[in-house]
C-alpha cells in the first residue's frame, strides 16, 4: 500500500526576496479528514442536488481523482536555479 | 527451465500475454533484472524498478561553477503520472477541444481523447525505455530518463 505524503517544503529565492513554507501534510490531512466529515452532511445534499444533472457523478471522480492524486505525491522534488531565482519544491 | 520461465511459457499457454510479450519477458528473465507480474493482461518486468521521471538541466562544466546559470533537476512519482493520465477522462469536452487546438497549432496533431486509463501500462512501459540526452549549443545537457 502506498504511504500517504509527510511533508512539504516550499521555498522560492528571488533577488531581493525569500520566501519559504514547511506543510507538516501528516498534520494536515487528519485535520481535513475531521473537516470533511463534519461537512459530509452538507456534501451527501449537494450530491443529492446535482445527481440528476449529470454533475453529482463528476463531482465524486474529481474527488478521488484528487485523493490519488495527493496518494501519489510523495517523493514528486522540483529543483529550479534560473538567473534571478530559486524554486524548490518537495515532498517527502 | 526457472520457475520465471515456466509461469511465462503457462501464461502464453493460457493466452494471457502475447508471443512478443512473452519474448521480452524471457529476454529480461534471462538478463536477471525485473520479476514477474501475474496479471495476466500486461507483463511488465520492469514496473518494479520505474519509479520516477527525472529531467535535469545542467550547465556546461565552464560555467558550472559560475552563479549566474541556469539549472533544472526534477523528480516526478511515475504514480502521479498515473494519476494525471486518468484527470484526461475528466476534462470537459470544450475544454478539450481547445487543447487539442492549442496542440495542433504547435505542431502536435494529438487528440487528447486518445489516451485512455486502459493505455496507462502500456506508456508507463514505454516510459522506461525512454531517455534523451542533449547538449545544446550552449553547453547546456538537458537529460529526460526513468529511474
Amino acid at each position: 500500500m502506498k504511504r500517504p505524503p509527510i511533508l512539504m517544503l516550499l521555498r522560492i529565492q528571488g533577488e531581493r526576496r525569500a520566501f519559504g513554507l514547511w506543510l507538516p501534510l501528516f498534520l494536515l490531512l487528519p485535520l481535513a479528514l475531521v473537516v470533511f466529515i463534519i461537512l459530509s452532511p452538507m456534501i451527501l445534499i449537494a450530491l443529492l442536488v446535482l445527481w440528476p444533472i449529470g454533475w453529482g457523478k463528476r463531482a465524486l471522480l474529481v474527488l478521488k481523482a484528487a485523493c490519488e492524486i495527493f496518494w501519489s505525491i510523495r517523493g514528486l522534488k522540483v529543483d529550479i536555479h534560473g538567473s534571478n531565482q530559486c524554486v524548490y519544491i518537495s515532498v517527502v | 527451465m526457472s520457475e520465471n520461465q515456466k509461469k511465462i511459457l503457462e501464461m502464453l499457454a493460457q493466452n494471457k500475454i502475447n508471443a512478443d510479450e512473452a519474448y521480452r519477458l524471457l529476454n529480461v528473465i534471462e538478463s536477471g533484472e525485473g520479476t514477474l507480474e501475474s496479471n495476466g493482461k500486461t507483463a511488465t518486468a520492469m514496473k518494479g524498478k520505474v519509479k520516477y521521471l527525472r529531467v535535469t538541466v545542467l550547465p556546461d562544466a565552464e560555467h558550472e561553477h559560475s552563479g549566474n546559470v541556469d539549472r533544472v533537476n526534477v523528480r516526478v512519482p511515475i504514480s502521479l503520472i498515473r494519476a494525471g493520465i486518468k484527470l484526461t477522462s475528466l476534462i470537459p469536452p470544450e475544454a478539450r477541444d481547445k487543447v487539442n487546438g492549442a496542440l495542433r497549432e504547435k505542431g502536435i496533431d494529438f487528440d487528447v481523447r486518445s489516451v485512455k486509463p486502459e493505455d496507462l501500462e502500456e506508456i508507463i512501459e514505454a516510459l522506461s525505455d525512454l531517455e534523451v540526452d542533449v547538449v545544446s549549443s550552449k553547453g547546456e545537457k538537458v537529460r529526460v530518463f526513468v529511474e
